[in-house]
């Protein structure tokens, strides 16, 4: 049996702790009167949602939000279906296509862009070798990449790995398989995409997820320095009690 | 023996809202929304009606040692130095604004004179004004004469270049960060950790101690040798790409986009944005397992739909005697702040089109009432006032006649039939989307925690990093 005194200023002990680490406690009842006191604006959350829409290419989508909500979207709509129209011509593997696309939309894109030119040239030669076309895609890289190849030593790397397809009878196995696949096409999608998007100086990446991450943060920041209710499900956007 | 109804006593046709109880907090919730186009609205946007220093102060500046300009930008030291205790000290005349991401000011050296003693910083509120900046506990200052750092003692630390004669040099606060910086010429010094022991007001504070030395001063009534804005944009930036790394479920922004659709009726857009979100490659599927309960949100799609509409084209009639067939129970209390909307909104409606005669005449019968009572009375004068202007839409009242006060009402009719959904759980459910509630979860943490921080620093606000672009505040 403990003496008292043990108990006693191991007690003291823990409520010392607390004290220094103590956070400011905000109630369920005060959080939810400062969450009604935000203002937010119906148009702002509109534009933050056209803006979502017109980002991601989604150009009907944002024409049938134009008509409900009234909210007028942050560029021309014309623009995105020749965006998309790029955009799905290399998902598809039809690169010479959505070249000829690019440079119709604007020349200077893949001219003040090389690593994105070359990205794509890349995926052409990958088109061609999955494609069974070995003698083309030699030709091809001959002819076209290797003189990239030689003004920049990462594209270099880049040549010789996809060339290398070519040494293995099973592809699907190989080191450098995953050229194939189709999360290759749609990383080359998503940087000509970007560089569009940049072109007609729009922001390439829509707010709404940089606003999501924000919170995140936001709250692992005030964790520090307060327990309040927090938001672990951003899909429900359940408050949960601070736990004291 | 019948037993006691302990209801209230409301019959809906025996589809009691959940709102029943809560009448009088959703009432202020909607007229509150009706009210945030107003001006006044606009003026207690933000806390950021904070005055920033414009001129010299020139009541406790060391007087008897320096003269300061008229206009309250420059100062001279008149005297000859002696020691250390008859520097020329001068404060703004406020303290740096914290409200914001950074705060700066910049000197211009004009004369260095005999021996070139001069120096910029910060110095709180009880500073010694007869020691340079620096020399004293609580204050920083960065000295012309040997390009050092002084912070609260009188040895400095080597920190950036001397400057003189022609120098244009620059001091700042990055709330962010906690530092001060420096510049000197449109090039950074340095910058230089804020120490907590320099709490409370910062004054910017200019310094000179050797006869004839002259400076002027610039708080922004000037442009700046140094790119402030690039500056600026650098830090954000810095703090967006760390934001950056942070991953999110998959998926999560679509889920959010479209049940923010849903919410709020716009039943085209969500069938075309279905349609859409399945023939991207890949193919985008919101998870529902763990997703919404989508049986509360789809309810009544269509009528929402068509509601909506109705109020955005000015269809007021025909919107109110849809709801008489449709939900009734919504209607029924002429006093409510759903019925009260929509009489107002056909009042603007009639004024928008000229009818005046006859919108008196409706005011009559139907606003006349809401006069004197709380939370009603701002908006009936509000739409009374149209009528006193040839060009309504020009006055302080305008924002009546937009486009967004339709939808205000159209919102909350949709949030009314939300609510009478038997399977709709809680109030919240029918007035925020998933959508706002993080936004405004996002807005009360950021602000409780810049308040924690001595409330120094940017808050998130979703309205200014709409309409900032690529600069995004947190």
């Amino acid at each position: 049996m403990m003496p008292l005194f043990w108990i006693v200023s191991r007690q003291l002990a823990e409520i010392a702790e607390q004290m220094a680490t103590s956070k400011k406690v905000i109630t369920r009842e005060e959080w939810e009167k400062r969450l009604n006191d935000v203002k937010i604006r119906k148009e702002d959350m509109n534009k933050l949602v056209m803006n979502f829409l017109v980002t991601e290419g989604y150009v009907e989508v944002a024409e049938k939000f134009r008509m409900e909500s009234g909210t007028q979207p942050d560029i021309d709509l014309a623009t995105i279906t020749d965006r998309m129209a790029v955009k799905k011509a290399v998902q598809c593997g039809n690169v010479e296509d959505a070249i000829e696309k690019v440079n119709d939309l604007n020349p200077e894109i893949l001219d003040t862009n090389p690593q994105i030119f070359f990205h794509l040239q890349q995926q052409r030669l990958i088109e061609l070798i999955r494609n069974g076309k070995v003698e083309e895609a030699l030709e091809f890289a001959q002819e076209e990449l290797a003189p990239r190849g030689e003004e920049n030593q990462s594209f270099l790397e880049e040549l010789e790995r996809t060339v290398s397809l070519l040494a293995f009878e099973d592809v699907s196995n190989c080191p450098v398989g995953e050229l194939l696949d189709m999360s290759q096409r749609l990383k080359t999608a998503s940087e000509v995409n970007a560089a569009i998007l940049t072109s007609q100086s729009h922001e390439k990446d829509p707010k709404l997820p940089s606003l999501l991450k924000m919170l995140i943060w936001a709250q692992n920041q005030l964790d520090e320095k307060a327990a309040y209710p927090r938001i672990n499900d951003l899909l429900n956007a359940t408050l949960e009690d601070p736990a004291v | 023996m019948n037993s006691i109804n302990r209801n209230n006593g409301e019959s809906n046709n025996g589809k009691s809202s959940i709102f029943d109880g809560l009448k009088q907090d959703l009432d202020l919730y909607f007229l509150g929304l009706s009210r945030l186009g107003s001006s006044k609205a606009l003026t207690d946007k933000e806390e950021d009606e904070e005055e920033a220093p414009k001129e010299l102060n020139t009541i406790n500046s060391s007087g008897g040692f320096l003269v300061v300009a008229p206009d309250k930008l420059s100062v001279k030291y008149t005297s000859v130095n002696l020691h250390g205790h008859d520097v020329g000290v001068v404060q703004a005349n406020k303290p740096a604004p914290v409200k914001r991401l950074l705060y700066y000011f910049e000197i211009y050296v004009k004369d260095a004179g005999a021996k070139g003693q001069i120096a910029i910083g910060f110095t709180n509120e009880g500073f010694k004004m007869r020691r340079q900046p620096g020399w004293e506990v609580n204050s920083c200052g960065y000295h012309g004469d040997d390009g050092l750092l002084y912070r609260g003692q009188g040895k400095g630390d080597a920190f950036g270049p001397t400057y003189t004669k022609g120098d244009m040099v620059g001091g700042g606060i990055n709330y962010a960060s906690q530092e001060f910086f420096f510049t000197k010429n449109g090039a950074i010094v340095g910058t230089v950790c804020k120490e907590k022991e320099m709490k409370g007001r910062l004054f910017p504070t200019i310094a000179v101690h050797s006869q004839n030395e002259e400076v002027h001063v610039n708080f922004g009534q000037k442009k700046f040798a140094f790119d402030l804005k690039e500056y600026e944009a650098q830090e954000r930036l810095k703090q967006q790409m760390t934001i950056e790394k942070i991953s999110l479920p998959p998926n999560i922004s679509y889920g959010l986009v479209r049940s923010y659709l849903l919410h709020y009726g716009y039943e085209d857009t969500l069938n075309s944005f279905d349609l859409a979100s399945k023939s991207t490659i890949p193919p985008i599927y919101i998870a529902q397992e763990n997703g919404f309960d989508e049986q509360d949100i789809v309810y009544a799609l269509n009528q929402r739909k068509t509601l909506r509409q109705l109020i955005r084209n000015g269809e007021i009639d025909a919107a109110i005697s849809k709801l008489h067939n449709w939900y009734p129970q919504i209607v029924q209390d002429d006093k409510s702040a759903t019925c009260f909307l929509l009489h107002c909104q056909k009042f603007i409606e009639l004024v928008r089109v000229g009818a005046l005669e006859e919108a008196v005449k409706y005011g009559r019968i139907e606003l006349a009432k809401f006069f004197g009572l709380a939370g009603f009375d701002d908006l009936v004068q509000d739409c009374v006032a149209l009528l006193a202007y040839e060009r309504p839409q020009e006055s302080s009242v305008g924002y009546l006649l937009e486009e967004s006060q339709r939808d205000v009402v159209a919102d909350t009719v949709n949030a009314m039939i939300l609510s009478t959904n038997p399977n709709m759980k809680d109030m919240k459910g029918c007035l925020q989307s998933y959508l706002e509630r993080l936004l405004r979860q996002l807005t009360a943490c950021s602000l409780e925690r810049r308040s924690a921080n001595g409330d120094q620093g940017e808050a998130f606000h979703l309205h200014q990093v709409l309409t900032i672009g690529r600069d995004m505040k947190c």
